[in-house]
Order: structure tokens, then sequence, then C-alpha cells
């Protein structure tokens, strides 16, 4: 078993709160991601959990038992550090079988359980090498052996991947999934990656700030985003964000003034918010060249060629930040000449002054189960 | 450094014909000027006594010998006792002061605790002092204690000296091994002192063997400050006052003089020569990403 809640958690350095109150379920077996822009307060609620901080107020439960007070080792948890924490003078063996020794295990279940964890972990050839003659990547997975062989009930993990090159970092991930389902335990994940977020979580938890922004499945944040913060966090380039007025709410959608344009938003509108400032949001990847629903022109300031998509950036009127663009493949976009593009208004997203979001009419389910049988 | 080929090396590491020759000049002059008085020891060490008051004085010996090396442990015949004492004495104090800095520089690089500055600013302002000032009250402390006249008059006063700049030396190292290790290991269960003892000991034996070193070096060359003023006794004497010896009511014999002093440093020097081999560099590779 390996259940957390946290109620009410909150960590001050002094005067500055940097966890506000954070209040969380982790189910047995769940692979949560904590994810935010740094500072957000990610990695310090990763490390009260794994006790190496001192929690301000709340509780921190694991399995019914509160363990504010606990040293890690008595809370069911190990952790792997984002700059692996290996032991230089230590061969990949003596580093795996570190935790078995403190806790006095003879030597017959110390090389059993190290060579289970190593052959979980393909370190096999490895075991006889100081870290200092492996690679990132081996590092890093003699790290992960190093937590699993004390068989904790919640894994932690801070960042593990960051200072992994790219390659390597899609290849650990293919590994980390796979782990999770062969371990099958909790795991508690810390980045600031979004793809990671993505790809591994069966929920994330969007940190800002110090406050949870929202808890959800990974489509639920990127097609549901309760606020504009997780609207611009998750999805990558970020959402754009149009200033719009909201004309009329009816229970087709609301409907928004948009540069004199007339665009009914499919979203749960409320009544008496006629005449509103609002923030219309519509992610680049759901932009297409010509007219359509929704259009607007603009004048493209660099064009980034990527091959499998073409990437433009273009200044707005009263506005910081460049209106992004997506399109699929290779596409001839002349910088500095105007471009007509348009989107549907069954994309958008629609938020208030404060940056909340009116619920979108979008049938998640449908998305995350297969429409028909496959055996058909 | 490839000296005159120029065609494989670094542009940032080639020089033109006459830097080359400047550097070496250079480092020719300071050499010259730092080790003079030792070649200047070695030659005397080799001539006739009777030549070194010959005038015009000759720099180079003439019909010069080794004999001087043999002679002197007939002339003074307790010479390898105090070698040996020297050596014990230095010995003592440097396991001394490991066994009471290693701990010490662990907590100061790794704690916070009430007062740490305050600590750590008296180490340095002690070390500020020479041994020489404190003579006196020194001298009435060893009385009181009836320490005088024993090793332990050399040695106490030799290690105390020597540890405010050992723990400074070894703080600064331990504070470059990760914290993280610290956090790894208190996460796998260790205790403090099982992560000291296990994990920050071993990855710290470069630094340790550093102090050692130069431990080692300041207690040999200071103990003759300490010796000459608390020690009266000829069986306990060290090198630099067993030195005396060779100083005769009538005249000094200076040929045996400076082949005992070569001969006295001489295992010093095998000491720190296999100490040295265990300064392995870079044993921390691998331990985190930096």
């Amino acid at each position: 078993m390996g259940q957390l809640t946290l109620k009410n958690v909150v960590k001050s350095f002094g005067q500055i709160e940097v966890v506000k109150h954070v209040s969380l379920e982790v189910q047995d077996g769940e692979f949560v991601v904590f994810v935010g822009p740094s500072g957000c307060g990610k990695s310090t609620l990763l490390r009260m959990v794994a006790g190496l901080e001192h929690t301000s107020g709340g509780d921190i439960v694991i399995d019914g038992q509160r363990v504010n007070d606990l040293p890690p080792v008595k809370r069911g948890i190990a952790m792997v550090f984002q700059s692996y924490a290996l032991y230089p003078h230590m061969s990949v063996y003596e580093n795996i079988a570190f935790p078995l020794r403190v806790e006095r295990a003879s030597e017959e279940v110390i090389r059993e359980k190290v060579e289970s964890a190593a052959a979980i972990l393909h370190l096999d050839q490895r075991l006889q090498q100081k870290p200092g003659m492996l690679s990132g990547g081996q590092r890093q997975r003699v790290a992960i052996g190093r937590a699993i062989v004390r068989e904790p009930k919640i894994f932690l993990f801070d960042e593990p991947l960051s200072n992994l090159d790219a390659a390597l970092r899609a290849d650990m991930r293919i590994e980390l999934t796979r782990l999770h389902k062969q371990l099958g335990a909790t795991m508690i994940y810390v980045t600031h990656d979004q793809v990671e977020a993505m790809t591994m979580a069966d929920r994330i938890v969007v940190l800002n700030a110090g406050y949870i922004a929202q808890v959800g499945a990974p489509l639920e944040l990127y097609h549901k985003p309760q606020n504009a913060f997780v609207a611009r966090f998750i999805g990558n380039p970020r959402m754009n964000m149009l200033p719009v007025t909201c004309t009329a709410v009816s229970t087709a959608g609301v409907e928004v003034d948009l540069n004199g344009q007339r665009l009914l938003i499919p979203v749960d509108g409320l009544a008496g918010m006629e005449g509103k400032p609002l923030m219309l949001g519509i992610r680049p990847e759901h932009i297409q060249i010509g007219r359509g629903e929704a259009n607007i022109t603009v004048t493209p300031a660099v064009v980034e060629q990527l091959g499998q998509q073409t990437i433009g950036y273009a200044p707005l009127p009263d506005q910081e930040d460049n209106f992004c663009f997506v399109m699929p493949g290779t596409q001839v976009i002349v910088e500095e000449r105007p471009l007509e593009i348009s989107f549907r208004t069954e994309d958008c997203h629609l938020f208030n002054a404060e940056g909340e979001a009116y619920e979108r009419r979008i049938d998640l389910s449908a998305m995350t189960e297969p429409p028909v049988p496959l055996s058909a | 450094m490839a000296l005159f080929r120029k065609d494989d090396t670094a542009m940032i590491d080639r020089y033109r014909w006459w830097e080359i020759v400047g550097i070496y000049l250079g480092i020719f002059a300071f050499l010259f000027f730092l080790l003079s008085p030792f070649i200047e020891g070695f030659l005397v060490s080799l001539k006739p006594l009777s030549q070194l008051f010959s005038s015009p004085y000759t720099f180079w010996p003439e019909n010069g010998s080794f004999a001087a090396y043999f002679d002197m442990w007939k002339t003074v015949p307790g010479f390898a006792r105090y070698i040996f004492n020297s050596f014990f004495i230095s010995i003592i104090s440097t396991c001394i002061v490991l066994l009471l800095v290693v701990p010490a520089a662990y907590a100061f690089a790794r704690f916070r605790f009430a007062g740490m500055g305050l600590v750590l600013g008296a180490f340095l302002a002690v070390s500020m002092f020479s041994g020489a000032v404190l003579l006196i009250p020194l001298f009435r402390l060893m009385r009181t204690l009836g320490l005088l006249n024993t090793y332990w008059a050399m040695i106490i006063p030799g290690a105390a000296f020597l540890i405010p700049s050992a723990i400074w030396l070894l703080r600064t190292y331990m504070m470059r091994i990760p914290t993280e290790l610290n956090e790894a290991a208190y996460m796998d269960g260790a205790s403090q002192f099982y992560t000291f003892r296990r994990v920050i000991l071993p990855i710290a034996r470069p630094g340790i063997v550093v102090v050692a070193i130069v431990t080692f070096i300041g207690a040999y060359s200071q103990q003759f400050i300490f010796a000459l003023t608390f020690n009266s006794k000829t069986e306990y004497m060290p090198l630099p006052i067993g030195l005396y010896a060779f100083f005769g009511k009538q005249e000094v014999i200076w040929n045996e003089l400076m082949a005992a002093s070569f001969v006295g440093i001489l295992p010093a020097l095998v000491i720190i020569f296999f100490l040295q081999r265990h300064l392995v560099g870079g044993l921390t590779a691998g331990a985190v990403k930096q």
C-alpha cells in the first residue's frame, strides 16, 4: 500500500510562504507528477513528503498514519535525486546495496536483491564499476536501483531526467513508465518539463506560486484547463491570449466580439457577463492559414522551420507576448509579410478577467477510451 | 608543453622562442634564489673542514667526499635517536590533530550551530599568534601539569597550534562534498555517524591526506622552539636541537652539521612522497552531476 494524503500542508521560510495550504490525495499505485515553473514550491513539497524538510503546517499522511515527525525510512519512501547523489567511492553494487547494508541485511539477501534490481534496470554488466565510469543514464539507473532495493511504498523523483540529453531523456521516460507498471508502486515525480508530465503521469498536479492550480489527467489539463495559468503552462508553444468582449450568453455558448467579429464559443457561460472583458485562448496548433470561423491577420516577425512543423511568431498591438502559430509540415511563410489565419471556435478557451476558465463542452471520455472496440 | 613543435599545439599554448627562454630564465632565477642555501649546504657537506675556512673561499669542493656522512654518526652518537624523536613527535602530533580535526571540520562544514562564526573566527585569530609569543604562559602551564621534560611537552603545544589551520583547510574541502550525498544516505536510513564513516570519510580522503602532510611538515618545523624551551633531556631532543651537538667548544663541525641536516630531512621527504601518492584527484567524479 502506498496511499498519500496531504492536508493543508504549509511550508514557510521565515516570513515567506513557499507552499500554501496544499491538499492532495494520491491513490495507491498512482503515478503523480508535480509540475510548475521554477520557484513554484514543487521541490519543497516533495522534500517535505520525503522528510528532508520540516513541515511548517498541515499533515502528511501515508496509509492512514501521520508521518510529519517520522524519518524517511519509517515513512516507507525512497527518493531519486536530480544530481543522482551516488557514492563515488563505491561500486555500483555497493551503491545499490547501501540501504540494505544500513539495515544490516545478510549477505545473501543483499546479493539477491541487488541482482534482481540490477536485472530490472539492465545494470547486470556494470555492478563492479564505479559511478565515475558510467554514462548519465546509467548513473540515474543506479540511483533508481538504490531506491527500489528497499521496496518502498512510495517513490519520490526530484527532476531525475533534467541532467540528461534529450534523446536519453526520451529513453528514460519510457524506462520509468515501464518500471512503474512493473513495480506497481506509488510514484511522485517532480519536473518542470511538461512533456515528462504529459507522457508519464496518471495525474498531473500543476503548482503555481505555492498553490495547486489544477489537478487532473494529462488530457484533461490540455483540453479543460481550469484557469489561464494552467492553459498557458500546459502545451508548447504556449496558448495565445486575445482580449475580447462578451456580447451575449445563451445555452449554445458565449458570444464574444473579437476585432468586430462575432464568435460563438461553446462554453458554459454565466448570466450577467455581457459587456465584460474576457480573454480568448487559442492554442498555436489549432490555427490554419486562410479564412475560417474566426479570422485575424498577423505579420510574423520570426518563422522557425523545424521540418515537421513551421512555427511563426507575430507581435500584436498592445500585447507583450507574440502571437504564435504552428503549422504542420514545411510551409512557405515569409517573415514581415501580412498573413491571414483562422481558427475554429470549438477550439477556443474562454477566461474571465481573473483568469478563471468557463468550462468547455468537450467529452473527455471519448478521447481516453477507444470509441470502436478493437476486436471488431 | 611541447617546446619547439608548433604544429600540433593549440594556439593558446603556443609561445615564441624568446617567450620560452624568458619563462625558463624566470623559473631558474626563482628556483636558484630558493634553493641556493640548500645547494651551498650540500656542497659544504662534501668539503673537508679545512677547506671551509680557506681564503679565497671556493664554492666548488676540491677533492670532495661523502666522508662527513659517515663521520657524523661517530661525532654525535645519539643522532639516530634525535631523528627518531623528531619523527615520533611529528607523527604523534599529526595523529592527534587528525583525530580531532576530521570530525570538527565535518561539523563546521555541514552543520549550522550557534556561535559557529565566532569559533571559526577565534581559530583564525589563534593561528595568527606564533607559538613564540605564548612561550612563557605555556611554560607555566606545562610546569603545572608536570609535563616539562617529556615528549608531551613538545607534542601538545605543537598539535594545538596546528589544529586551527587544519580545521580551516579541511572544512573548505568538506564543504565541496555535495549535500545530496548526506540527504541520500539519510533517505536510505543511515545515521549521521554511519554517513560520516561510510560516505564522507572515504570521499574526504584526499583532503585528509593534504591536511596530514601540512600538519606533519608544520609539526616537524615548529618543534624546535618547544623543544628548546620545554625540554632539557638529551634523550628526548628532536633533530633541530640535536644538531647543536655539532657545535663543539672550540669549533663548529660545519660539514658534518650540514650532512646531518640532510640526513635528518630525508625520512620526512620519503614520508611526504608516499603520502602524496594518495592524493587521488577527482575522487568525487560521478557523485553528482555538476
